[in-house]
């Protein structure tokens, strides 16, 4: 036969046992028969027993079984007694040092000058516990001790029940329900463990297989190379403890998220572009037709470079061109805005309010032909810092130009985009912004904010894309603020969190994984 | 953009019918506004910058109808010559005035109210805030024509202005009336100012500033008389096509005035519409819908316009309160839209070409993965700071590109190093506990008075190992490990810089190029950081070792 180790491995040699763990075993071998009788035998608190006793049992060495135990505690009253002795003790003690009848209110007296405590009632507990024996006579001169045997006998009897309560010892029933009854002592029941050795554990020990061995905690090198580690025993861990958070590196989780949106474009065939921060009204207003005076180009909207400095630029067949659409619509067949263009205007520095000056400069440097383009990156806009609002964003910027390129592939670039960011069905309505036409506001279902505008765009007008050398191409022109898109994913509804100096807060977000594109 | 209120039974009343919510909530989109909320019997919705014409009642119900097949086409005006005349003389920096009557209004509070919104909407908006035009109107009983728009010095008029009882002259009024105050930066510094008198001196109105008392809008009022003042002739017509209309359309009749300008005469206000000719074509090549003549003369029907067909060219007569109409494609928008967007179906676009990222952003994911293995957490900062940060909390002088405008004094620069900020974040992250790793690689942008807009971008990464105990050598066995990863050397050369403690500081050399520095963070900065542990940093030009890297490569 061999034995069966815990959690069902067979034991195929010897068992090793911390210390502790081979003295409970053999005092179990010897007959202790519950984890309380172990626990006095070893000294040792019972509580203090209980991992080892499980560990045991889980592997298999021990059968624990569960049993509730009555068991009597002596009350405040008992315990005095116990010091002080029981009353019908000091009654007796007053009656034989008396030596004469003694009448019941004068006990208390009596002893007092006998130099024994004995409170009247006291005296009267103890002349009726005495007078249940039978050993009084009450006779008209006062109490008598008729049979001082009996009476002692009765006295010690109580008097050792007591003490063997005390100590756990059981006393006999008479005697326990007569303590009950004068309420000294009271019944309690305690949940009882008992232990017995298992066949597994006989057999082992039979055979000399139960061995103590060293305890380990941490496998060393030398352990594993000696082999030691046959004779070890390896401290189980509990795994109910915390452990400790290691330290780590990871990616930001909104600009991880923006990896994941430039690797949706990139399989969407768009090509990268980029511009500079500090841009020239030029790209940034003047080429996409808006006017000079248009409010967007205020200092409530826009910020502008310190001490209006100006920039250079010096394709000026370009620059007259987007003056002529500016004043009467040059060659587009546009009415223009009927103003005179200020070419120095156009030369001013402003941070980028839109990386549409991006698709600006790509245009102006490709010229015509058949290619799709996006961008990411900041754009900056006067605003006062809060939970929706930032000075500073992300902007997602793509076109599409084609000869063939119509309104439609805008309208099924955003039915794309939200189809692989996983947000749902894209609802559109008009929409308008300057340089495009027809212009186009696609809105989102947001779990709790309802729907939400997040993909503007439209079809760059004539004015812009003619004066840039496209005649007869169209371009779908979008700008996403992916910030909002971002804060759906991660489900956080502060701006200010993206840009966080926080760093235990990066730690803790989750990672923005794109669920769609995990299906 | 403005957002604008009308009242359910004012806008009923102008329609002629019943409106219910779902033909409310079905319309606004496609005429550009977004319904913001209906508010009790008020209905708030956000028009755009290009549709002056609907931030009131009477011009969205003109765009209702047509939506709702009340009334299709162009709107018909009743209209007479008034036989009177309006004489422009204003001042040359506000050279343009326009002037047209209206008769048998029927006003009550909500049609005043309606009036004022839209001269204040069309004032902020296309009017850019009074500067490019302003409106006005009067009750006409009192004024004798013909009037005059000119300029004057501004002790030599007197008026009542509009919420006062007593006369001021012009110069009072902008010292003393609200309104007075609030615009008076228009004529700053102008020694004649505008002014509109009748035919016996009597004042009408300030423009661009205010109105006279005597002339007041009341309930009372059946005739008015409007004007709009302006710095282009064009918007001035189009503004006054579209107050006339309003208020025509609580009205009667509009009377025509003839106004002489130094440009010459017109009749005023324009009640013929403006034309333009659209291909039906254009609904294929920009829309992709085939729609074609007959469906597109009925779809502009309903957008308020008329189209008569030459062949595949249609003339499109709109009303001359568009402003928004200047090209062809600004038509086939209203074709979009009558057609209803929500009906277009998308196309989906089969890539053109195979998609890239830009080469900057593949190295510089790269460098970020690498980090990360190293154990850095990522952090992600605004390129805006301030100059205070950038230099004078790290001991440094230097130059960065500001703005003029800052709406915040902690973002007022831009970034020329990202060093800075790595230190804020360790300032404000004390409670993560240390040791501290942390890095970022974003753009910083440092002034070069040789390049076309004045600066000149870098992309940098910078790292900082804070804690107990940290020296430079933990700077320098990240940095090793970074660059053994890319197979690359580099040599470091001793440097004095303020920031970093003397002896404990380096640049970073690979190949001929200095690509960077590292260095153990001075105790001062540290101090002007509120950090008590030691910090070594490292910034390193990326572009500088994507382009050693390559050509490392290539040898």
């Amino acid at each position: 036969m061999s034995g069966e180790g815990g959690y069902g491995a067979p034991i195929l040699g010897p068992v090793y046992l911390p210390p502790r763990q081979k003295r409970i075993v053999d005092e179990v071998l010897r007959g202790a028969a519950s984890v309380d009788e172990v626990a006095e035998r070893l000294h040792v608190k019972r509580e203090d027993l209980m991992r080892d006793i499980e560990e045991l049992r889980a592997r298999g060495l021990l059968r624990v079984e569960k049993r509730s135990r009555a068991y009597y505690e002596l009350t405040g009253e008992a315990q005095k007694y116990l010091e002080s002795g029981l009353p019908e003790a000091r009654v007796l003690m007053v009656l034989e040092k008396a030596g004469r009848p003694v009448k019941r209110e004068e006990l208390s007296s009596e002893a007092e000058r006998l130099g024994v405590r004995l409170s009247p009632k006291e005296a009267s507990i103890g002349v009726s516990q005495l007078a249940r024996t039978g050993a009084l006579k009450f006779t008209p001169e006062g109490i008598v001790l008729g049979s001082p045997e009996k009476a002692r006998e009765a006295v010690s009897k109580t008097a050792e029940a007591l003490r063997r309560l005390k100590s756990g010892k059981p006393v006999d029933e008479k005697v326990l329900s007569e303590l009950r009854r004068r309420k000294l002592v009271i019944r309690r029941e305690r949940a009882e463990l008992l232990l017995s050795p298992t066949d597994t554990l006989r057999f082992l020990e039979e055979r000399g297989m139960i061995k103590v061995g060293r305890v380990i905690t941490t496998l060393t090198p030398e352990d594993i190379e000696s082999g030691a580690w046959r004779e070890a025993y390896f401290k189980p861990f509990d795994l109910s403890v915390e452990p400790p958070t290691p330290s780590y590196g990871r990616k930001h989780p909104y600009l991880e998220f923006l990896d994941w949106i430039r690797e949706i474009l990139v399989s969407m065939g768009f090509e990268e572009m980029k511009g500079p921060h500090v841009e020239l009204e030029l790209w940034n207003f003047d080429a996409l037709f808006q006017a000079q005076d248009h409010p967007a180009r205020e200092i409530h909207d826009t910020y502008f470079v310190k001490g209006r400095p100006r920039g250079r630029f010096s394709d000026a067949e370009y620059m007259e061109r987007v003056a002529r659409t500016h004043r009467d619509g040059w060659l587009t067949g546009s009415r223009g805005w009927g103003y005179e263009w200020d070419p120095e205007r156009a030369l001013r520095l402003v941070l980028r309010t839109q990386t549409t000056a991006v698709s600006m400069r790509t245009i102006y440097s490709r010229g015509p032909g058949e290619y799709m383009c996006f961008s990411l990156d900041r754009v900056f806009r006067p605003e006062n810092l809060d939970a929706k609002h930032s000075m500073e964003f992300y902007q997602l910027e793509g076109i599409i130009v084609g000869r063939h390129v119509t309104f439609r592939h805008l309208l099924g670039f955003f039915r794309e985009m939200a189809r692989r960011l996983g947000l749902g069905e894209v609802k559109v309505k008009p929409a308008y912004f300057p340089f495009t036409e027809p212009s186009v506001e696609g809105f989102i279902k947001h779990p709790h904010l309802g729907w939400i505008e997040v993909f503007p765009g439209g079809m760059f007008r004539p004015e812009v894309i003619e004066p840039l050398g496209l005649k007869g191409f169209n371009v779908a022109a979008w700008g996403i603020g992916v910030d909002r898109i971002a804060m759906t994913v991660m489900g956080i509804d502060d701006i200010r969190l993206l840009f966080t100096q926080d760093v235990e807060w990066i730690r803790s977000q989750p990672r923005p994984l794109i669920r769609e594109m995990l299906r | 953009m403005p957002v604008i209120g009308v009242t359910w039974w004012d806008l009923e009343r102008l329609l002629g019918r019943d409106l219910s919510r779902e033909e409310i909530e079905d319309s606004l989109p496609r005429v550009k506004c977004e319904l913001e909320e209906i508010e009790g019997d008020t209905i708030w919705y956000e028009a755009t910058h290009d549709r002056p014409d609907l931030y009131s009642a009477e011009g969205l119900s003109i765009a209702l109808k047509g939506l709702l097949g009340v009334e299709e086409g162009l709107v018909r005006y009743n209209a007479r010559d008034e036989g009177v005349s309006a004489v422009v003389e204003g001042p040359s920096y506000r050279p343009y005035a326009l002037f047209a009557v209206v008769h048998g209004l029927r006003l009550d509070d909500e049609a005043i109210r309606q009036l004022m919104q839209l001269q204040e909407k069309v004032h902020i908006t296309y009017g850019r805030d009074r500067r490019k035009v302003s409106i006005g109107l009067y009750d006409l009983r009192g004024i004798k024509f013909p009037v005059r728009y000119i300029a004057v010095k501004p002790e030599e008029a007197r008026l009542v202005p509009l919420d006062m009882d007593e006369e001021m002259s012009l110069k009072e009024v902008l010292e003393k009336h609200p309104t007075g105050v609030k615009y008076r930066h228009l004529l700053e510094g102008r020694p004649e100012f505008p002014l509109i008198v009748d035919a016996e001196g009597k004042v009408v109105s300030f423009p661009p500033i205010i109105n006279s008392e005597e002339f007041r809008v009341t309930e009372e009022t059946r005739d008015v008389l409007i004007d709009v003042t302006s710095t282009d002739l064009e918007a001035a017509r189009r503004v006054l096509a579209i107050v006339a209309t309003a208020a025509y359309v609580r009205g009667e009749e509009i009377g025509i005035v003839t106004v002489k300008g130094p440009w010459g005469s017109e009749a005023s206000p324009r009640v013929e519409p403006d034309a333009i000719d659209y291909n039906v074509e254009l609904n294929e090549k920009l829309l992709g819908l085939s729609i074609g003549v007959e469906d597109t003369v009925r779809l502009l029907s309903k957008m308020r316009m008329e189209a008569e067909p030459r062949g595949d060219t249609l003339t499109v007569r709109f009303p001359y309160f568009r402003t928004d109409i200047l090209h062809p494609v600004d038509i086939a928008e209203e074709v979009a839209m009558a057609y209803g967007y929500d009906r277009i179906e998308p196309l989906t676009m089969k890539p053109l070409h195979p998609g890239r990222e830009a080469g900057i952003e593949v190295f510089t994911r790269s460098i970020r993965e690498s980090m990360v293995g190293l154990g850095f957490t990522e952090v992600n900062n605004y390129m805006f700071t301030s100059t205070n940060l950038l230099f004078t909390k790290m001991g440094i002088q230097g130059e960065a590109i500001e703005v003029e405008n800052p709406k915040h004094e902690a973002y007022h620069a831009l970034r020329t190093w990202i060093t800075p900020q790595l230190l804020q974040t360790l300032s404000s992250s004390k409670h993560a506990g240390y040791p501290l790793r942390i890095f970022e690689a974003g753009d910083v942008v440092i002034p070069d008075k040789d390049a076309d807009n004045l600066s000149r971008e870098e992309r940098h990464l910078a790292y900082a190992v804070a804690g107990r105990g940290v020296t430079l050598t933990d700077g320098l066995a990240y940095l090793k490990a970074l660059l053994n990863l890319y197979s690359m050397k580099y040599t470091l050369k001793p440097l004095q810089h303020p920031s970093l403690i003397p002896g404990r500081a380096a640049s970073i050399h690979v190949g001929e190029a200095e690509i960077g520095f590292i260095g153990e963070v001075h105790p001062r900065v540290l101090t002007n950081f509120a950090l008590t542990v030691p910090v070594v940093v490292a910034e390193i030009d990326l572009g500088a070792l994507r382009k050693a890297y390559l050509s490392g490569r290539e040898k």
